[in-house]
């Protein structure tokens, strides 16, 4: 029998594998310390408060889009969702208002939860059942959830919800952005259900190699739909945050997001391809896309004209340097 | 020729109700088409190009049973192009009235369109080769950054220091900011910084918020839009900033000019550059067949300061922009 | 290239002396002498891994042999790759189908040689000299004809005219892989009597004993990458073949075998029908015993038991397992009520390679282990080191990717894996596939600690001497049916190879119906 110096070992190869997952974090710490450098606002509480909380919605929808590209999918109609997601929450609050005051906003933002979970039901049934790439499934829900957006200009909270409803963007719990505090809860749920539960573990088997999963008794489809369904959630969940900003939502709402959560989410360390999924990582992405953006207003290096091609350089190199190194 | 937008209106609601009493009898032996083609509603100013112009269909076509307008909107040139193609393909078009979503990529097939002796009414963009067009009708890009310009070194005594937002990168924006910089660098006034926020209220939002953390004094902020003024406004009140005496944006949007009509301090005027344009284009287009009006040339509205007195010629409560 | 080498061979269209091939450590082909004659068919005959394909690649070009040369015509040859094999007038006709469905059968006769006239593809030229070839293999499909829009074993003789567009010394026909009917196979067999009277050297790999007696002039025999021999047509009967294919003795790798298991089946299966009846058969599965499944690679026996296992479509009249009647079958439905397959194909549908070992070895048992939706995280650890123990899976750490083990070791965690729900019958699809010699009896020996423990176990295997070192009982496959069971001092290799190969009709065992 050999097994009699196993003991000693995991802690060991458990480290080495920690320093891959840990780079998106030193990236983050890298980027802190030059915006620092650059400027010295950069660092200031109000300055660090602002970027943390509005890279919330990327963040939230991220740790979705994290199981959805675990199990080896991809969703690129989480933007037009959210300006689904957020017209209807917004419709149902000004339509309940008249009768229920504040309590609008609790129910809608239940609606919203719903609705953004339906949607991603409906994305996870087109692609299991019908057996569609998820790639065209999502491009073809993208349009079909703008479309009902796109009827016309900005649509505002009714006038009463929007002082009672303000804090949830704008407000704080000992000096915490509540958008912050959502995030952080919804990054410890995500990390439980991928690391914690069943549920999880099949979700990587599953992007791993899904002839083992089926062999091994896994319902591929039911996870596949099921990821999709959590991304649909964490669309309800930004939308919660989001709407009390601006107050509004508008045909821009949510445009270009499934690329900047997509880049989130393979920054913090998630193969595109599945089978490995950081949820932390993600959040560390979110972070690393709002903070290159915010450096960027914050110095003086690059005209405006080329502030959006110098990020997607960062991006890329930071994006070339892991798939090198993993290779 | 240059007509105010005030007096288009006029004119137009003259044309329509006279059109009303008695014209209509000798016009109606013939059957006309109108084809409109437009950008579909992705941002609140184009969304309001799409209400007005379906606002303007509904009206010409009860009035003018003879007369067929077809509203066609397209999310980009491409569809835009197509849109046309579809259009001359399946109807006899008498005239088209089109908002180009770019210059250089709708002239060839707009020509195309004007060969088969169609009525060509270009609004807001122009093509690239005027002579295309029967007639153009647009706002001055130019007149809407200099009259606010012009308003604010009065106001701001000829000194002090503002930060500027543009919109996408396009010969609208820069015009604008064109129009706009020249007027502030004959003053005192510094610009400190100019970003792009690509006419998106949550982009505009971010950007000044990421202003405000790197600039302790800012005196004013001219947001070019007033989508993007929306975010503005909200980024400056969550920072609390007292220093920021005028924020200012551009287009007229239904909640800006209610904001200017309550007498706002922080942003007491906005600048028109009316989505309506589409309609006024649209009844001129229609007098030249069924008034026997002659509207062959270029109208180009004025873009004047909208103030508290003036603001309700420039308030549509059911517009959603 | 081409190096006028003088040598002794005399009138052989190609010669070759000495060849030894080797992949890594691993030697394949050893010492093979060979001479094939023009105007002759020579058969290759061999059990699945005794190298016969390695000697069509190396004596085709596809491959170089490690030492050994070639003559072709007295004349030393090398060839470096299979176009300059084809140069000289060798050419190789794959096993698989290369052709190319939305072309038309003289697009892909002539694909990257094509005729022109100036800058022009002559279409014309290359029509007619399609329709010649074609005409030469006895295939009715015209030279426009798109090669999508035919039948599979008309696929087979277009590949087949491909190769006869040049002119050729000689022609290795590679067994087909398309299962051909019967007027098929006569054509093929036509082709091949043809080629041989034009003065073309035919080689040919069968493992159809019934079609190599019939067919061939020579016939050389190949075992372990040996060669055993070549005998005239006439000195071998099928039987012969199948003796000299095998030849070896058992070697003591094996447990002994159990007395006759007498309990009631355990798994009784009637009437299951795969892939809309392409596979299809009945069988039962007693405690106690190890159940052999035999058969030539591609006659069904892995699709067999996925359906039965539901990861195929399928359909039953009856499926009793554990006194429990399965209706419509699942991978997960089947583990509850006691039945596990474990795959032939480790890496691509056994083992998370990427994965670690405990995520590994507990996914299939998920809800077994963790009756709640969380994970016991230290229940897992406590499995994994049993695990490592009882299987003696030797590894330096246990946090180690599964993709970094060793064949071996992988087959055992695979073992322990499908294990973990402590089912009473194992279907295991090649046991020791790619694994060294002391971790198949390792193997051998858990397989029979089950059976002991009154489990019931299935093993496929294309491995002769492990079915009969292994099984109580064998039932062989072909043509997706199972064709003879055999049992008992009927167990040997020949009688398993000649059900396997042979039509069957008179072999040892008795006929399942």
């Amino acid at each position: 029998m050999s097994s009699i110096d196993i003991a000693g070992e995991p802690e060991r190869e458990g480290f080495n594998i920690r320093w891959g997952d840990l780079a998106p974090f030193i990236a983050l710490a890298v980027i802190i310390i030059l915006g620092a450098l650059i400027n010295s606002n950069f660092l200031s509480a109000n300055n660090l408060l602002n970027v943390v909380t509005r890279s919330a919605f990327i963040a939230i929808i991220g740790v979705g889009a994290t199981f959805v590209i675990a199990t080896g999918g991809l969703d690129l109609s989480v933007g037009s969702m959210m300006a689904f997601v957020t017209g209807v929450m917004i419709l149902s609050m000004n339509a309940m208002a008249p009768s229920l005051g504040s309590w609008a906003i609790v129910a809608g933002a239940g609606i919203a939860l719903v609705v953004g979970a339906l949607c991603g039901l409906l994305n996870g049934l087109i692609i299991t059942v019908g057996r569609i790439e998820p790639f065209i499934v999502t491009l073809g829900t993208m349009g079909i959830f703008r479309a009902f957006m796109s009827d016309g200009g900005s649509l505002p909270i009714d006038r009463s919800l929007r002082d009672p409803y303000r804090p949830v963007y704008f407000g704080d719990f000992l000096g915490v952005p509540y958008p912050v505090l959502i995030t952080i809860v919804v990054t410890l749920i995500g990390a439980f259900l991928l690391y914690r539960t069943k549920f999880g573990r099949r979700t990587i088997a599953v992007g791993s190699n899904a002839d083992v999963a089926r062999f091994s008794g896994v319902h591929v489809g039911r996870v596949r739909t099921m990821a999709f369904v959590i991304q649909g959630f964490c669309v309800g969940v930004a939308a919660i945050c989001y709407v009390p900003r601006l107050g509004a939502a508008t045909p821009t709402t949510g445009q270009l997001w499934e690329l900047q959560v997509i880049t989130a989410v393979v920054i913090g360390g998630t193969l595109l391809r599945g089978g490995k999924a950081r949820v932390w990582g993600t959040v560390a992405g979110a972070l690393i896309l709002e903070i290159i953006a915010n450096v960027m207003v914050l110095s003086d290096m690059v005209s405006e004209y080329l502030v959006a091609a110098v990020q997607g350089a960062i991006i890329i190199a930071m994006l070339a340097h892991r798939f090198t190194s993993t290779r | 020729m240059s007509i105010t937008n005030t007096g288009a209106r006029i004119m137009s609601a003259a044309f329509v109700s006279a059109a009303l009493t008695g014209a209509p009898a000798m016009a109606q032996d013939k059957e006309f088409t109108i084809a409109v083609s437009i950008p579909a509603a992705t941002h609140g100013w184009t969304g309001g190009v799409v209400y007005h112009a379906e606002q303007a269909e509904k009206q010409i076509e009860a009035a003018f049973p003879n007369i067929d307008v077809i509203v066609s909107t397209a999310s980009s040139a491409t569809a835009q192009v197509s849109s046309l193609e579809d259009l001359s393909a399946t109807n006899d078009l008498d005239a088209l009235v089109i908002l180009p979503f770019t210059s250089e990529e709708l002239t060839g097939p707009v020509d195309q369109v004007a060969s088969n002796g169609t009525f060509i009414t270009v609004v807001d963009r122009g093509l690239s080769d005027p002579s295309i067009q029967d007639l153009y009708v647009a706002g001055d890009n130019i007149a809407v950054g200099a009259n606010t310009a012009k308003w604010l070194v009065d106001k701001l005594g000829g000194e002090g220091q503002i930060v500027v937002l543009r919109g996408i990168p396009t010969v609208i924006d820069d015009e604008r900011i064109q129009g706009f910089t020249d007027v502030i660098e004959t003053s005192e006034i510094e610009i400190l910084d100019i970003q792009y926020a690509n006419w998106n209220q949550d982009e505009a939002f971010t950007l000044m918020q990421d202003y405000l953390a790197r600039y302790d004094k800012i005196d004013a902020v001219w947001a070019n839009d007033d989508d993007m003024l929306l975010g503005v406004l909200e980024a400056i009140d969550q920072a609390g900033r007292e220093d920021v005496k005028f924020a200012l944006g551009g287009n007229g949007m239904k909640q800006v000019i209610e904001m200017v009509k309550a007498g706002d301090e922080r942003t007491p005027i906005s600048t028109p550059y009316p989505p309506s344009m589409i309609a006024s284009a649209i009844y001129m287009t229609a007098a030249q067949f069924a008034g026997q009006a002659p509207m062959r040339g270029s109208f180009k509205l004025d873009a004047p300061l909208i103030t508290p007195e003036n603001a309700d010629q420039f308030y549509f409560p059911d517009s959603p922009f | 290239m081409v190096q006028p080498v003088h040598s002794d061979a005399s009138n052989s269209a190609l010669t070759a002396r000495a060849l030894f091939k080797s992949y890594g450590q691993i030697e394949v082909l050893r010492d093979i002498t060979l001479d094939i004659r023009a105007g002759e068919i020579h058969a290759i005959i061999g059990e699945n891994g005794a190298g016969k394909s390695t000697l069509m690649k190396v004596l085709s070009g596809h491959a170089t042999p490690t030492t050994g040369q070639l003559y072709m015509g007295g004349v030393q040859v090398r060839f470096a790759d299979s176009v300059q094999a084809e140069a000289a007038g060798i050419v190789l006709v794959h096993q698989e189908i290369l052709l190319a469905p939305d072309l038309t059968v003289a697009q892909n006769l002539f694909l990257g040689r094509e005729l022109s006239r100036g800058p022009m593809v002559d279409d014309r030229a290359m029509n007619r000299r399609t329709a010649e070839v074609l005409a030469r293999v006895g295939s009715t499909a015209r030279p426009t004809d798109r090669v999508g829009d035919r039948p599979l074993a008309q696929r087979q003789l277009i590949q087949i005219a491909r190769a006869l567009l040049d002119e050729r010394k000689v022609v290795i026909l590679d067994e087909p892989k398309a299962t051909l009917a019967s007027d098929e196979v006569e054509s093929l067999i036509g082709i091949v009597r043809n080629l041989r009277d034009q003065g073309v050297a035919v080689l040919y790999i069968s493992h159809r004993l019934e079609e190599v007696e019939a067919l061939a002039d020579r016939v050389t025999v190949l075992r372990d990458g040996d060669m055993i021999g070549t005998w005239r047509s006439g000195e071998l009967d099928q039987r012969q073949m199948a003796e000299q294919m095998v030849g070896r003795k058992l070697e003591m790798l094996y447990p002994p075998k159990r007395g006759v298991a007498t309990a009631d089946p355990v798994l009784e299966v009637t009437q299951l029908s795969v892939d809309g009846g392409k596979f299809a058969g009945s069988f039962s599965v007693r405690p106690g015993e190890v159940l052999g499944i035999g058969g030539m690679i591609g006659a069904g026996r892995t699709e067999l038991f996925e359906g039965l296992m539901g990861l195929r479509p399928s359909h039953s009249e009856r499926i009793m397992l554990n006194g429990r009647s399965i209706a419509s079958p699942d991978v997960g439905r089947m583990m509850e009520a006691g039945l596990v397959y474990l795959t032939e194909d480790r890496k691509g549908k056994g083992l998370l390679l990427n994965d670690r070992m405990g995520a590994n070895l507990t996914l299939q048992a998920l809800d077994t282990l963790n009756p709640g939706m969380q994970l016991d995280r230290k229940g897992e650890t406590r499995a994994l080191v049993n695990a490592v123990k009882e299987y003696d899976i030797r590894v330096r750490s246990l946090g180690i990717e599964v993709g970094k083990l060793s064949g071996g070791n992988q087959q055992k965690l695979l073992l322990a894996k499908v294990m973990m729900t402590d089912p009473s019958v194992v279907i295991i699809d090649e046991p020791t596939r790619g694994i060294d010699i002391g971790n198949k009896g390792q193997i051998y020996r858990f397989i029979d600690d089950l059976v002991r423990a009154g489990k019931a176990c299935v093993v496929i295997s294309s491995e002769l001497p492990e079915l009969v070192g292994l099984a109580d009982r064998v039932l062989v496959m072909r043509g997706g049916r199972f064709v003879a069971e055999l049992m008992g001092d009927d167990i040997t290799e020949q009688n398993v190879v000649y059900a396997a190969a042979s039509s069957g009709k008179d072999g040892a065992g008795r006929k399942v119906t």
